[in-house]
């Protein structure tokens, strides 16, 4: 054995303890589920389970489904049409770039500005608005408020993904007297599916997680998304109790599993907010 | 076809502080199908002056003018690229990567609304006239080189544009398949007789395909003129460099003869300067064992350093025997053996002076 | 075609600006028709005891952050570089699932973790170290959220620094090799020397995601009114639910004015490096 094939197990197992230490949390969520509510308050939360049961999942299910159903009806709409418009806008800044820059910088700057602006500072004047447009309290109206922030967050991410196609192929498409249409569904759509992927599953995964916007915007329980209906299994204080484990588990499982899944794709938008499109 | 009119074109580039005069009053004029080439030092405004007459930038200062007609003007784009009825083959030919080579062909019929089996018909025959019909189904990168450069150019005549323009078409080709891709390329603009405008840093794309050709200095045309005039009367030193191979050494000017090192050429004609630069190029020179060779004159003898070999020439580099640092390149239709001494031959009615600046003086 | 995305970019900047306007009032329970005072409401929040600290916890939580991230970033990323690639993803994936949970959720589990009979204190007895009273005291309360903060954003960081390490020419890297350099010796005079672009995106981005951290304070804090926890985008929510609206629309300008001023070179940067490429 030579010196750096050990030097490279010693940072091996480095890297493993420290990633064991970030598993904890998730561990810890998903062993308790499955704990009895005795167990759960009696024995360490570190511990699995002595007496395997889902009865706290059949518990809560009951409770959860609804707002389950409810943040598939929200996030699956926000993130395809915040993707769709959001890329288009990305095409008009790109191909505006050069000819009117202060067009697409001003552009680039309300979106990152949309993108990355506590969106709780909004609260008053959102409110207000959904109420004198007759939104406050509704799909339609939770759609809009997550659309304000998530349709800009899509452009910001497109216009990163977008520049990776050749300039010289969009050029090309306009000289094949091409209109602006056929060169975004033909041309420029088809060459960054990847992109529109990684935005897309980013899009999804933030709106189902978010948590202030259905907080504030809804007020009947028939309406409660999925984070908030977690909160009601809290208890408050860390008091401990197996429902509230398997509420978190159904809460996350959606977004746990795409992340699975299609992990490399949200992994890519995550990057592409800081990288730029070249990624990890 | 139509005839193209560039009149005092200017173009700068601001990057950052930075600013780039990339085209400097660039004027010509290339008749009703005549074909006309641009040669010029990669960075020196050539591929800029091409996109400017293809609408893709936005000239600084100056006129574009299609048959009379202007279609851009300073800071305006009057008529849009789409508009223009125009072909541009890339470097890189830009062929969409997502769609089959048919669909790349067909795409700029699709777009004017060509029916169904028209767009068919034309598709197969041009592809037939270029010998690309066997990969119409596949994709970009499932071709070679040379079969994608052929659907590039499928894709800029299937429309029958009125003027062509050609961006470096050759320069990712392989060696072997560029002078068939040039002579293609130059049959079926004869055929056409269809405006053709070229660009390129390779003087033999220049030779087999245009005309007429201008030659871009940092932004600037410093000659036009017909090739083999260009190619023979070079004005500076740069010039007789980008149209081929050239030999420049600088030599002193004595009574009757211009010398460098041990080497001798015979000079009567009155000049003001000392010191020349004398260009020769390769195939206006030869060595032999013999001391005369008809038509050429002796001028003293030089040692073999280097022998090499390309595309049926032997390329032998050579010395004066008196000072290693000064080298010739020679073409020989025989191989010698580096090391040899023999003497060194020039036609001196070829030779060209320069002087110092590298402006031609005789 | 941008028209859909300048509407709801056009109404996000039209709530600032109403948000503005509600700020110069003096609009709430007490005063059911506003009136207009200039910066008087602004004065009025400089003067609150829960405005003081809402701004001194956010300042903590957010700087705190970077301080601590970006480091640990550097840290993780820089051992990460060395290993096999689908070791690495892997690795980076466990880094960045929190960020793919919701930060309600995680401010769940955390709460349970540190219940000090059953949670990691339990552990820490079993092994004979000192316990820690997470929750029940003000420092430690703060100290917990940093925990979890941390645990929940140092992917980010471990992301865009990798990104930036990955970006080095590899054949310089090589040639460091070649040239006996050691791990440390590459990362220290080659990795992180050119990891300005890393460093510049991930301050932001930390700055931004902890600026607005409002579910796990939430969440932990058992609502938006525990002390210890109070953020100013908190004590915005608070003063909306207590109906000080123009106090709550004047934290609002305040907080979009400081995440304004990240955002916009974090905008003109990523349109210089990502979009013209310069």
């Amino acid at each position: 054995m030579n010196s750096r094939l050990i030097k490279y197990i010693i940072l091996e197992i480095i890297a493993i303890i420290i990633a064991i230490f970030w598993l904890i949390p998730l561990y810890s969520m998903l062993i308790n589920g499955f704990k009895t509510n005795f167990e759960a308050t009696a024995t360490p939360v570190l511990f699995p389970p002595k007496v395997f049961t889902i009865s706290s999942y059949i518990t809560v299910w009951g409770e959860m489904k609804r707002p389950l159903i409810n943040s598939i009806i929200i996030a699956i709409p926000v993130a395809f049409i915040s993707t769709i418009f959001g890329e288009m806008a990305a095409y008009f800044f790109y191909v505006t770039s050069e000819r009117m820059p202060a067009v697409s910088n001003t552009g680039f700057s309300i979106i990152s500005l949309a993108t990355f602006i506590p969106y709780q500072a909004t609260l008053l004047p959102l409110i207000e608005l959904e109420a004198s447009w007759g939104l406050f309290n509704s799909y339609q109206g939770l759609i809009f408020a997550l659309l304000i922030f998530y349709m800009p967050t899509a452009a910001l991410l497109m216009s990163i993904f977008i520049p990776v196609i050749p300039k010289y192929l969009i050029e090309a498409a306009r000289i094949d007297k091409a209109s602006d249409w056929t060169v975004f569904w033909k041309v420029v759509f088809p060459l960054t599916i990847p992109g529109f992927l990684a935005t897309m599953i980013f899009v999804f995964i933030e709106s189902w997680n978010n948590f202030f916007m259905p907080l504030v915007l809804t007020s009947s329980p028939s309406l409660r998304l999925i984070p908030v209906a977690e909160r009601a299994f809290t208890g408050g204080y860390g008091t401990l109790y197996n429902d509230s484990y398997a509420a978190a588990v159904i809460a996350s499982i959606v977004p746990l599993v795409v992340f699975i899944i299609l992990g490399r794709y949200f992994i890519k938008g995550l990057a592409a907010l800081g990288g730029g499109a070249k990624g990890v | 076809m139509v005839k193209v009119k560039v009149k005092d074109l200017t173009k700068i580039f601001k990057k950052g502080k930075n600013i780039v005069v990339a085209n400097d009053k660039i004027s010509l004029e290339v008749d009703d199908g005549a074909t006309f080439g641009i040669l010029g030092e990669s960075g020196g405004g050539k591929t800029t002056l091409l996109r400017q007459i293809a609408g893709l930038e936005i000239p600084t200062d100056g006129y574009i003018y299609f048959d009379e007609k202007v279609v851009s003007a300073p800071n305006k784009i009057i008529v849009e690229p789409e508009n223009r009825n125009i072909s541009l083959v890339f470097q890189n030919w830009a062929l969409y990567p997502n769609m089959t080579i048919y669909d790349n062909i067909a795409f700029p019929l699709k777009n004017i609304k060509m029916p169904k089996s028209e767009i068919d018909k034309r598709v197969t025959e041009i592809s037939e006239t270029l010998n690309i019909k066997q990969v119409l189904k596949h994709y970009p990168r499932e071709v070679s080189g040379g079969q994608m450069q052929r659907a590039a150019l499928a894709r800029a005549l299937v429309k029958n544009p009125k003027l062509l323009l050609l961006d470096e078409p050759f320069s990712n080709l392989d060696a072997q398949i560029r002078d068939s891709a040039r002579a293609l390329v130059r049959k079926i603009q004869k055929e056409l007789s269809l405006t053709t405008i070229i660009v390129s840093h390779d003087p033999a794309d220049i030779f087999s395909i245009a005309e007429d050709a201008g030659v871009i200095v940092r932004g600037k045309f410093v000659q036009i003129g017909n090739v083999s005039e260009l190619y023979n009367n070079p004005i500076s030193e740069t010039v007789s460099k980008l149209l081929g191979d050239i030999n420049t050494v600088e030599g002193e000017v004595k009574e009757k003869a211009i010398v460098i090192g041990n080497l001798a050429i015979p000079f009567d004609k009155k000049i003001d300067l000392t010191e020349v630069k004398v260009g020769i190029r390769p195939e206006d020179m030869r060595i032999s064992q013999a001391e005369i060779i008809k038509n050429y004159v002796n001028i003293g003898k030089v040692k073999v350093k280097v022998s090499s070999y390309s595309a049926g020439i032997f390329k032998l580099i050579v010395s004066p025997i008196s000072d290693e640092s000064i080298e010739f390149s020679v073409n020989s239709e025989t191989h010698i053996r580096s090391g040899i001494e023999a003497f060194l031959f020039i036609r001196p009615e070829k030779m060209k002076l320069f002087d110092s600046n590298g402006n031609r003086i005789m | 075609m941008a028209i859909p995305t300048l509407f709801f970019s056009g109404v996000l900047l039209y709530l600032v600006a109403w948000n503005i306007y509600l700020s110069f009032l003096n609009w709430s329970l007490v005063s059911r028709i506003p009136k207009f005072v200039g910066f008087g409401t602004y004065s009025y929040l400089l003067h609150q005891y829960f405005f003081k600290i809402g701004a001194m916890h956010s300042a903590i939580f957010s700087l705190g952050l970077i301080a601590i991230g970006n480091p640990l970033g550097i840290f993780l990323a820089g051992i990460l570089y060395f290993l096999p690639n689908k070791f690495r993803t892997l690795m980076v994936s466990i880094f960045l699932y929190p960020l793919a949970i919701s930060m309600a959720t995680n401010g769940l589990i955390w709460t349970w973790l540190f219940n000090l009979h059953l949670g990691v204190d339990y552990a820490l007895r079993l092994i004979h170290l000192p316990t820690i009273p997470w929750l029940t005291t003000p420092t430690t309360t703060i100290g917990a959220l940093f925990l979890v903060e941390i645990w929940a954003y140092t992917g980010l960081a471990v992301l865009f620094y990798l990104a930036s390490f990955m970006g080095v020419d590899k054949s310089i890297i090589e040639a460091a090799r070649i040239d006996k350099a050691g791990g440390f010796k590459i990362l220290f005079k080659i990795l992180i020397p050119n990891s300005m672009n890393g460093f510049i995106v991930s301050t932001a981005l930390l700055f931004l995601f902890s600026f607005r951290l409002f579910s796990l304070p939430y969440v932990i804090g058992g609502g938006p009114t525990n002390l210890n926890l109070m953020t100013l985008v908190t004590y915005l929510y608070y003063l909306f639910y207590s109906e000080f609206f123009s106090a709550s629309a004047a934290t609002s300008v305040i907080v979009t004015v400081v995440a304004t001023a990240v955002i916009i070179p974090y905008a003109l940067y990523g349109i210089k490096r990502w979009i013209r490429r310069e």
